[in-house]
This record gives C-alpha cells, sequence and structure tokens, in this order.
C-alpha cells in the first residue's frame, strides 16, 4: 500500500462517526427485547402506537423524525422532552438509565419499517 | 351583563402593521414593540344573576325528587338516577324538539359536563376549565371565568371537566391543575381557591364536586402516574379542608399488607370520579380507579387494597365503614369507579336498599348498601372473558387474559370498559331500569417495564387497541333490570357509546353517540324515536328542566379525537365544543 493509500485510509477512519451505542444494541436480541419492553411499558399505551400508526403522538416507526432523526438526536428528545408538547424528559426515569434510552432506539430501528 | 377591566385592542394589530411599514420605510428603524393588552380571563355580572332563588340547602339537594325548575346535582339527585320528573318529555312529543339556543366553548377536548341549572341560571364547564353562567332560557352569557391551569399538565386522556357541584350561593370546581375554586354563582367573584395537590406529581381534578352537607367533596385522578389516590372533604363556605382519605393505606395500616413491598407508595388507586349520598343512614359512598402500574402487577402482589372499590364511608369524617373491591390485583385498567345507583327495591321477594353499579370491567353488580354485601353479579356486555365471578362476588380470573410480554389473546372488555367512569347512566324508578351506555371492543394486553418517577406516566404494559384499529369496536346503549341484572334491549351503534343519558318521568331515554348524533329512545322498547346531528361526538351528560312552563333539554357536544381514535378507531369527527339546548314547542 502506497503512503498515500495509506494516509487516505487512516483518514477515513478518522472521520467515520464513532457507532453509537443504539447500534451496539441493535445487533443485541435481548437488549432489543428490552428496549421493546420499556417501549410497551412506558411509551405506547396513550401516547405512541407500538404499531406504524399517527395518535396523538407520532408514529416513531415510519423513520420520519420531526426532531432529528440520528441516534443521537433521538437520544436528545427522549431525554429532555419535546417542549410544548406532551413528550416528557426520560432522562434519570428508566431502570438503566442511559443504556435503556438506547435500547429504545435500538427497538425503534429494530421496528421500523422506512418508507422513503 | 358582563364587565371586564380591559380596553378593546383588537384594531391594534392591522394599526401596527400599517405603522410599521411606514415608519421603516422613512428611518430604517424597528418599530416599537406593540404591546396589546392580556386577553382577559375573568368577565364577572354587571349585576347580580340568579336572584330569583334563595340558597341552595341541604334540605333541596337530600329530596328524592328534584323539582322541575333545576338541576342541582350531577347525578340528578343523591341517587344518581338523572331521571328528570318532566312527563312532558315522552317518546311522541321529543319530536318536536327544536334548537332553542346553542353555545360555543372555544375550547376543544371533550365537553363531559352536566350542566347545572338554578334560578333561571345554567353554569356548565368546558375541557380546560372554563365557566360560563348562561341565561338558562336564552344562552345569554352571564359571567365566565377561564381557568389558567398550569403548564404540562399531567392527564391520562384528555382535558375535560364534568362539571360544577351548588351549595348556598357558590358553585364550585375542580381544575386540571388540582385546585377546587368556588364562585359566588350571583356575580362570578371567586370566594375561595385552594390546590387540592400538586399537579407535577401527577395529580389532576376531571370531576364534579359532591355536596353533603356542608361539605364539598372531591377525588383526583392520577392512576396513570403512580399517585397515591384519595379524595377530600372541604368546607363549602371556607374552603378549609376537613378530612382526606387516601384510597390506599399507608405503612402500618390495615390493608397495607395487599401491596408486595412499598409498592403501595406508588399505587395509583385514584378516586377521580363521583360519589353517592345515602342521608338516611347518613353513609357517603365512593369508588377508587386501578393500582398502579396498570399493566404490570409483578411488583404489586396482592389484592392491592382499595384499588377498584367501592366505599361506605361516615361524610363527616371521612372514616370508612366498609369496602367492596371489584377487581382484585386489576392488570387491566378495570377502574372501580363507575356510577353508583342507590336503589330501594325487592330482591328476591323482600324489600331491600340495594347499591348497583355497571363496573368497568363488565360485570353489572348489585349489593346491599347497608353492609356492603355482595348480591349479584353478570354480564352487562355482549363480550366478556376476562374472568366469572364466583358467589362471593370475586372474580375467577381467565389466564389467557393476563398481560404477557407476547400476548395474543383478545381480552374483552378494553381497558376503558364496559362503562366508564367518564359518563353517566340513568335510571327509570318506575320502569325499574337501569339505562347503561358502553363500549363493546376487546384489546390484546400487553405486559412491558414501566418505570416510576414522580409526574411522568407509570404505566408498564398497554393495551393493544386491536378491535378499534380493525374498525370492529362498536357501542350498546342497554336497559338492565335493575335487581336482576337482565338485559331488557339494547340499542348498538356503530362506535362505542361513551356519551352520558337521561331518563324522564315521559318514558324518554336521551343520549348520542360519537358520530355526533343526539338520540332520544323509547325507554320501554330501546326504539330511536329522534335524531338531531350536532357535528360533535357526545361525551358529555344531558339533563333537562322547566322554566315558565317550556320543557328545555341541555346536551353538551364535541369530543377528543384521540381518545375516539383509542376507543374506536380513527375518526374524522372534528373536536370543539357547542352546548345545544333544545326546546319543546311552547
Amino acid at each position: 500500500m502506497s503512503r498515500v493509500a495509506l494516509l487516505l485510509a487512516v483518514a477515513a477512519l478518522a472521520c467515520k462517526p464513532p457507532e453509537s451505542p443504539a447500534a451496539k444494541y441493535l445487533r443485541d436480541p435481548e437488549a432489543v427485547n428490552r428496549g421493546r419492553l420499556i417501549f410497551v411499558g412506558t411509551c405506547g399505551a396513550y401516547c405512541h402506537s407500538t404499531h406504524d400508526v399517527e395518535r396523538d403522538a407520532p408514529s416513531l416507526f415510519d423513520c420520519e423524525w420531526k426532531h432529528g432523526g440520528s441516534d443521537t438526536e433521538i437520544f436528545a428528545s427522549i431525554s429532555n422532552g419535546i417542549p410544548n408538547t406532551r413528550m416528557p424528559a426520560w432522562k434519570g426515569a428508566l431502570p438503566q438509565g442511559d443504556e435503556d434510552i438506547w435500547k429504545v432506539i435500538a427497538y425503534l430501528r429494530s421496528a421500523s419499517e422506512c418508507k422513503h | 351583563m358582563i364587565k371586564h377591566g380591559f380596553a378593546r385592542g383588537i384594531a391594534l394589530a392591522l394599526v401596527w402593521g400599517l405603522a410599521a411599514a411606514g415608519a421603516a420605510a422613512e428611518s430604517k428603524e424597528a418599530p416599537a414593540e406593540i404591546q396589546l393588552p392580556p386577553v382577559p380571563t375573568h368577565w364577572k355580572a354587571e349585576k347580580p344573576v340568579g336572584t330569583s332563588a334563595g340558597p341552595v340547602t341541604p334540605e333541596m339537594l337530600n329530596a328524592p325528587t328534584t323539582p322541575p325548575d333545576r338541576w342541582i346535582q350531577y347525578g340528578g339527585n343523591y341517587r344518581n338516577f338523572r331521571h328528570s320528573p318532566l312527563k312532558s318529555l315522552t317518546p311522541e312529543s321529543v319530536k318536536k324538539l327544536s334548537v332553542a339556543w346553542a353555545f360555543p366553548t372555544g375550547t376543544t377536548g371533550q365537553f363531559e359536563a352536566s350542566p347545572v341549572v338554578y334560578g333561571g341560571v345554567m353554569y356548565v364547564t368546558s375541557s380546560y376549565n372554563r365557566l360560563f353562567a348562561l341565561d338558562a332560557k336564552t344562552g345569554e352569557l352571564l359571567w365566565r371565568y377561564d381557568h389558567k391551569n398550569g403548564e404540562n399538565l399531567r392527564l391520562c386522556c384528555g382535558p375535560p371537566n364534568r362539571g360544577v357541584a351548588i351549595s348556598g350561593d357558590l358553585v364550585i370546581m375542580g381544575t386540571l391543575d388540582a385546585h377546587l375554586i368556588a364562585f359566588q354563582r350571583k356575580t362570578g367573584e371567586i370566594a375561595w381557591n385552594v390546590e387540592v395537590a400538586s399537579y407535577t406529581a401527577g395529580y389532576s381534578i376531571t370531576s364534579a364536586p359532591l355536596i353533603v352537607g356542608e361539605l364539598a367533596i372531591i377525588g383526583v385522578a392520577g392512576g396513570e402516574y403512580g399517585v397515591r389516590g384519595f379524595f377530600d372533604a372541604y368546607d363549602v363556605k371556607t374552603g378549609k379542608k376537613v378530612w382526606r382519605h387516601y384510597t390506599v393505606p399507608g405503612k402500618g395500616e390495615p390493608g397495607v399488607e395487599s401491596w408486595a413491598g412499598d409498592s403501595y407508595l406508588r399505587g395509583g388507586s385514584p378516586a377521580w370520579t363521583y360519589g353517592a349520598y345515602d342521608p338516611e343512614t347518613d353513609t357517603l359512598f365512593w369508588t377508587t380507579g386501578n393500582p398502579a402500574p396498570d399493566w404490570d402487577g409483578d411488583g404489586r402482589a396482592g389484592d392491592n387494597l382499595y384499588s377498584d372499590s367501592l366505599l361506605a364511608l361516615e361524610p363527616k369524617t371521612g372514616k370508612m365503614k366498609w369496602y367492596f373491591q371489584f377487581t382484585p390485583h386489576d392488570v387491566w385498567d378495570y377502574d372501580g369507579n363507575t356510577q353508583l345507583f342507590l336503589v330501594d327495591a325487592k330482591y328476591e321477594g323482600k324489600p331491600r336498599k340495594l347499591i348497583v353499579q355497571a363496573n368497568r370491567n363488565g360485570f353489572y353488580y348489585v349489593l346491599d348498601r347497608n353492609d356492603g354485601k355482595f348480591l349479584h353479579a353478570s354480564p352487562y356486555l355482549e363480550q366478556v372473558n376476562w374472568a366469572t365471578i364466583d358467589a362471593t362476588g370475586r372474580p375467577v380470573v381467565n389466564p389467557d387474559a393476563l398481560p404477557k410480554e407476547d400476548a395474543k389473546f383478545r381480552t374483552c372488555p378494553s381497558n376503558l370498559g364496559g362503562m366508564n367512569g367518564s359518563f353517566t347512566g340513568a335510571l327509570n324508578p318506575d320502569l325499574g331500569l337501569a339505562f347503561i351506555p358502553s363500549s363493546e371492543a376487546c384489546q390484546v394486553f400487553t405486559k412491558g417495564i414501566g418505570a416510576f418517577k414522580e409526574g411522568l406516566p407509570y404505566l408498564g404494559g398497554l393495551p393493544d387497541t386491536v378491535d378499534a384499529t380493525a374498525g370492529k369496536a362498536y357501542g350498546n346503549l342497554a336497559a338492565i333490570d335493575v335487581t336482576t341484572g337482565k338485559i331488557k334491549w339494547r340499542y348498538r351503534d356503530d362506535r362505542p357509546m361513551m356519551g352520558g343519558v337521561l331518563s324522564t318521568a315521559g318514558g324518554v331515554v336521551i343520549s348520542g353517540n360519537l358520530e355526533g348524533e343526539v338520540l332520544a329512545l323509547d325507554a320501554k322498547t330501546g326504539k330511536v324515536v329522534w335524531r338531531f346531528r350536532s357535528g360533535g361526538g357526545l361525551r358529555s351528560q344531558p339533563i333537562a328542566y322547566q322554566l315558565d312552563g317550556r320543557t328545555y333539554v341541555a346536551v353538551p357536544t364535541g369530543s377528543f379525537s384521540t381518545m375516539d381514535s383509542f376507543a374506536a378507531g380513527v375518526t374524522k369527527v372534528p373536536e370543539g365544543g357547542t352546548l345545544f339546548v333544545f326546546a319543546l314547542p311552547k
């Protein structure tokens, strides 16, 4: 490998964003299932549907995100809530803290059907 | 008739636009910001209204039959019959009803109120706690109060209010941010305003208060937030709290052993609806809702007293005489707080003082109201499969119906019931029939992981609304024999029936549906004899009254699309509250 190619490869690696915890959990069926159970037990009764259905709260399974669709942005939405909506801040509220939020995101990714 | 202290400044916005354009062209300076006057929230009467009548007394409230010129209790009378003595409203005459006047609330969300009429004035509350005093004959607005609820309300199921109580010269309203406010009925002046609980902890109030003697009794919602449920009694004159009855026992108290570990600390069991009162035995009856979290009972093993129960109490002290629990260790959200009827009737050949209820869990119960003895339970719905009831009144649960992580079983009824505490039935004592609206829908109850944090939803699972989503949810208005529970007739509607009911001595039942039709039915047969398309789904509690010889029927209309969708599938019916008042010809 030439020196230029090596530099390009290193640069590419350096530019690649670090993998989010959600992406890591996406490969772990147990973590995805825990994310599902938290969603079922905490988010999906009167607010978000567990199906791709719009209720009072938006569907979270259509890959369309009103407040940013990266893992980090979704993490922020769940952690901090959405002002002037019924979405509360969940930071510090789940049994395993931030890890549970990442597992919920992993579950949403696993169960979504992107239309675009 | 109305006064308020703000100059009218509506034209300012237009003036601002013109002035700003000119000023910017000449000087390029930013225009000064124009301050619009704050929006008024309280319009008092210019001169006293409703002066033809004196203070509302305990004797008036105790009367078994209320005179036709008034409607002074949510339940019509202490027995909650919602049965007007008017014989002028018959299956024939209701066909001649026409709109006398209408009134918009200017709010969205369920318009669930039962209006109060007294002294020729109607007091009606809207969603988000607007309170209007209206001329009951003409609809003229006499005074108005718009409550400024706190931000980020903790509501499970929308922003309704079901009405005021009236006592002395005060009308009293509970609020979504858990205040109780008393108003001078003649002027709209606030007499007192107390905080019942901190709403940020998950509490809210949607019910009308119940007046017993000098006390206003009110309970809280919050079963979906893991609150500790309670109901309070306040001195009507001063607003001072007289007693509080917690519906979940504290450490060391009887019943706490029915909660595993420290689960009682966030046990829910709210008292969010209206009670009943028996003046003969001076007994207050109140009911309680679901234990928290709703759909995961693993952490709260035991019967979870006193959730989903009927409590009999001393009204002066709040001390409990006896209780009956309908759904021990509830994991479906089958709140025990649907409407209570106090019935004196022959039961198995002997005169007996009964208390009956069409419970949210799908069973119609008959108890002895002197001691709480269980007498009878039978399904009043077409679909009930979560349990059967044994000879003691305790459910024998179908294990298939329990919430599971990978649930598939369609459990009936849905978590909303059957009947639901957000709407009323009625009872015609002459016919011995109770008229019960209900939802016929099943759900798949899934268990998940619920996380408790004060002020956040604490649910533990969810009811998958499979029937509603598939368009299979429907409704019935059933006439039930009061003592046997047998169904005399059913009116079936395409969507769940979630509006309250009025009965009349003339033999009519008045209610409505989610499609926005006000319906009048023949009380003996269930045949629909009159329809009026109001445009707004019916979630309210209709009333009737007579003034200057003319008969009126008041029906608030307007529903909450989120709950409609949850109960019945997506709806095209728009929100928006309108009160319709119909009248028979002069």
